[in-house]
């Protein structure tokens, strides 16, 4: 491939270029920065916030929103960890699964079936899941897990945490489903043209309801990943994770009108709010001033997105 | 005398291209679609700029950085999506932007507002609010709007595009009007019949090049085409099918929600049977509503001899539909071409949800070198297509799986000749193919030409079907609005 080409690729996926942009310019500022174990310390640190933003990728470009995901994950976290402590690991996964993949299918069959917008039933389900996590714990954290439970979130293969590991395996997961396969077809097809999309035979319904059922399955595989790190599950989980997520999405390319975005996209943009993150902290400012720094990245994302 | 001249060497949208424009004139520009008419209309009004050439009005130079300032100079457009605020009164929606004063009061703006209305005879009142009112009277809306700011030329995009015969008079009695008041109208219409009716010279574009300027008086019918398509066209309405006796489709009692009422049809093998009636009177309901669209229910159903019960997808069963307006209702438009015509047709290319793209390249060439579709590769968005391709896209999409029977509904709405014509010609292999065909459409002449019957709807409800040697532009008119025919 030639510079021009090259060239035209990358402005397809602005992500990338920020990020390496970000990442020299860090590189600049600290020379603890560059470093590979800075490196895996961050995308550990992402490997959750990315793995909701992936399911929030596909709620996008569909056209719809995810605001549940940081209620699912705490729903989930807790009542699998009750489960854990009654002794079986196993199960007490699988039932997390089942609770953000429950969750999900709620959300996606009010979206579908009723016709309400999804920026109000998720709200709703957010709101009626946090609660029920509160109800669920009486408000207490519940900790201490076996310790094959906690290798999940602490482990490492040759190096590599496992949450990473675990990021990347979902990662190309979806990045072949929105690429390869019917459902990635139809989820862009939806987010571009609803009614188009019905009327060349597409049931939108059903493959809404498995988009939103994915976003809480996804929700749902992150809240196990720092339940196991952090040796116990808190009824605040998942806090504002909703909006990490979206601006991981929207850096990423997508449009929140629908029918636009990449996994990809979404991959790097989690990837920047994650070494800004970090090196902000390696720079010793002020964690005062960091949400203002991700805003403006994001605002510039965008200014940027919309010239193209 | 005005006189705009504009001029763009080497331009790939508009080459050399120039237009003049008299005071009080009717001036029709016509073009197929890509032709360059909308490049130009949005040079006229500030929304783009000409890489060369000039702007003359009343002899000066002008130039418009932005369509505020073509505005303010009195070159006002009204587009086929109008801009209005649904939720605003008439009178609100003519002063927005156009408040002088802060504290105007609402009493005040609506009296000011009806004086205009009443000056002009525009059959609306200023404390109306915008969303009751239809399409025709927003359209005199923005008119107004135009003329509120002394708009001296009023460039009208295919006005007549989404309203009734009825409202199209109307309109035509305006523009008449506002020809009294010394006012401009460039008009843009791809009905060569209202050209001839209101226009008084007519200016052709192809290709982004100027072909002509002519006196309406002075040209014919034929020329004009001609003109417009750089070739001769034998027959605009080409006609080559077969009726046979058998019967493919049959629907009795049909009921769409509101819209449609016992309605009960059949079709031939062979056979193309029209469906025309005005804007509101239930003929693209009919469409939509057996399609599974829009909730219907009917008596009986019959499809190759077979009765169906709507249990599944009615794609599933052969039934097909090319629906009504392509970029909301037929395209992604943020797809490629491939992947809009793959959209209908997974099962084709996929095995338990994967789609081959190997396969799907190669269907996809197949349909665009099949319907002669016009793109840079099957790459590229079917938004940047003009709408004579995007129409064959949607009709590659739903033709691929070869169906018993199709509903088109309004098939060539918006598109140039040329395309009509190739629109017509897939139509009559169809029907020779065996597929039942059914064309809903506006546009009389080509209902008239093209159906072998022709079903006539009124208010919901079916006035007749008309044999081949009944149908005419008078007979369908007439039960159109309701009136019998001996």
């Amino acid at each position: 491939m030639n510079w021009k080409g090259i060239l035209k690729k990358l402005k397809e996926y602005p992500a990338i270029v920020g990020f390496v942009g970000i990442v020299i310019f860090f590189a600049f500022l600290s020379d603890r920065f560059l470093t590979l174990s800075n490196f895996i310390n961050v995308f550990r640190q992402v490997s959750i916030q990315a793995i909701i933003a992936f399911g929030m990728t596909l709620v996008i470009i569909s056209g719809g929103i995810d605001l549940s995901v940081g209620s699912v994950f705490a729903l989930s976290a807790v009542v699998m960890a009750s489960v854990l402590k009654g002794g079986s690991v196993l199960l007490g996964v699988l039932v997390a699964l089942l609770v953000g993949a429950l969750l999900g299918s709620i959300n996606g069959v009010i979206v579908a079936k009723g016709k309400i917008q999804p920026f109000i039933v998720t709200l709703a389900t957010m709101a009626i899941a946090r609660s029920l996590t509160l109800v669920f714990t009486q408000g207490m954290p519940i900790t201490g897990f076996p310790s094959s439970f906690r290798y999940i979130g602490r482990g490492d293969i040759l190096g590599i945490p496992v949450p990473v590991i675990i990021m990347f395996g979902i990662f190309a997961i979806i990045f072949y489903i929105s690429m390869f396969t019917k459902l990635g077809l139809y989820t862009y097809a939806i987010g571009g043209n609803e009614t188009a999309a019905k009327l060349s035979g597409v049931k939108v319904d059903k493959y809404k309801i498995i988009i939103y059922m994915l976003s809480g399955l996804l929700s749902a595989i992150a809240a196990i990943i720092l339940t196991a790190r952090l040796n116990s599950a808190q009824p605040t989980f998942g806090t504002g994770y909703e909006l990490d997520a979206i601006a991981a999405v929207v850096l990423g390319g997508a449009s929140l009108a629908g029918g636009k975005g990449t996994v990809i996209g979404t991959l790097f943009g989690a990837l920047i709010m994650g070494i800004l993150n970090n090196g902000l902290n390696l720079l010793n400012v002020s964690p005062f001033y960091q949400q203002a720094v991700k805003g403006i990245v994001i605002l510039i994302a965008v200014l940027i997105e919309r010239e193209n | 005398m005005r006189n705009i001249v504009k001029e763009f060497p080497g331009v790939l949208a508009l080459n050399k291209v120039r237009f003049d424009l008299y005071e009080g004139e009717v001036h029709a520009l016509l073009g197929e679609n890509g032709a360059g008419k909308s490049t130009l209309i949005k040079i006229i009004s500030g929304v783009y700029k000409p890489d060369f050439g000039e702007i003359y009005i009343n002899g000066r130079k002008s130039f418009f950085a932005n369509p505020t300032e073509a505005i303010q100079e009195g070159v006002a457009t009204i587009h086929q999506e109008l801009n209005l605020f649904e939720e605003l009164t008439v009178a609100e929606n003519i002063f927005v932007g156009n408040i002088k004063k802060f504290n105007i009061s609402k009493s005040k703006m609506i009296k000011i507002t009806d004086q205009l209305l009443k000056e002009f005879n525009f059959p609306i009142k200023a404390s109306e609010k915008v969303k009751y009112l239809n399409t025709s009277e927003k359209q005199l809306v923005s008119i107004a709007k135009a003329l509120s700011l002394n708009a001296k030329i009023i460039i009208m995009d295919e006005p007549t595009a989404t309203i009734t015969e009825h409202e199209t008079k109307r309109l035509f009695e305006i523009i008449k009007d506002l020809k009294r008041k010394k006012i401009s109208v460039i008009f843009i219409s791809h009905r060569l019949e209202e050209v001839f009716e209101i226009a008084d010279r007519v200016t052709v574009l192809r290709d982004g090049n100027y072909i002509g300027t002519s006196e309406i008086e002075n040209i014919s019918r034929e020329e004009l085409i001609k003109m417009m398509v750089g070739r001769e066209i034998e027959e605009m309405y080409p006609k080559f099918n077969k009726i046979s006796g058998e019967e493919i489709f049959k629907i009795e009692n049909l009921e769409v929600g509101e819209y449609v009422k016992d309605v009960s049809f059949d079709v031939k093998k062979g056979e193309i049977f029209g469906i025309a009636g005005l804007v509101g009177s239930g003929k693209l309901e009919i469409a939509l509503g057996i399609y599974g669209y829009l909730p219907s229910k009917w008596k009986q159903l019959i499809l190759n001899g077979k009765k169906i019960t709507p249990s599944r997808n009615m794609l599933d069963y052969g039934i097909a539909l090319v629906p009504e307006d392509r970029k909301k209702m037929g395209l992604v438009l943020e797809m490629d071409v491939m992947r809009n015509i793959i959209l209908q047709n997974t099962d084709e290319v996929s095995r338990f949800g994967k789609i081959s793209w190997k396969k799907s390249k190669i269907i996809a060439t197949e349909e665009v070198k099949k319907y002669a579709i016009k793109v840079s590769s099957i790459k590229q968005k079917v938004k940047t297509l003009s709408g004579g391709n995007q129409q064959k896209v949607v009709l590659s999409k739903v033709l691929r799986k070869r169906p018993e029977i199709i509903f088109l509904v309004e098939p060539t709405r918006g598109i140039d000749v040329g395309a009509k014509v190739e629109v017509y010609n897939i139509v009559n292999k169809l029907a020779n193919e065996g597929v039942g065909v059914v064309f809903i459409s506006s546009e009389l002449p080509e209902i008239v030409s093209l159906c072998d019957r022709v079903l006539v709807m009124h208010r919901g409800r079916s006035m007749g079907i008309l044999n081949k040697n009944k149908i005419n532009q008078e007979n369908i008119l007439k039960l159109a609005t309701g009136v019998d025919i001996k």
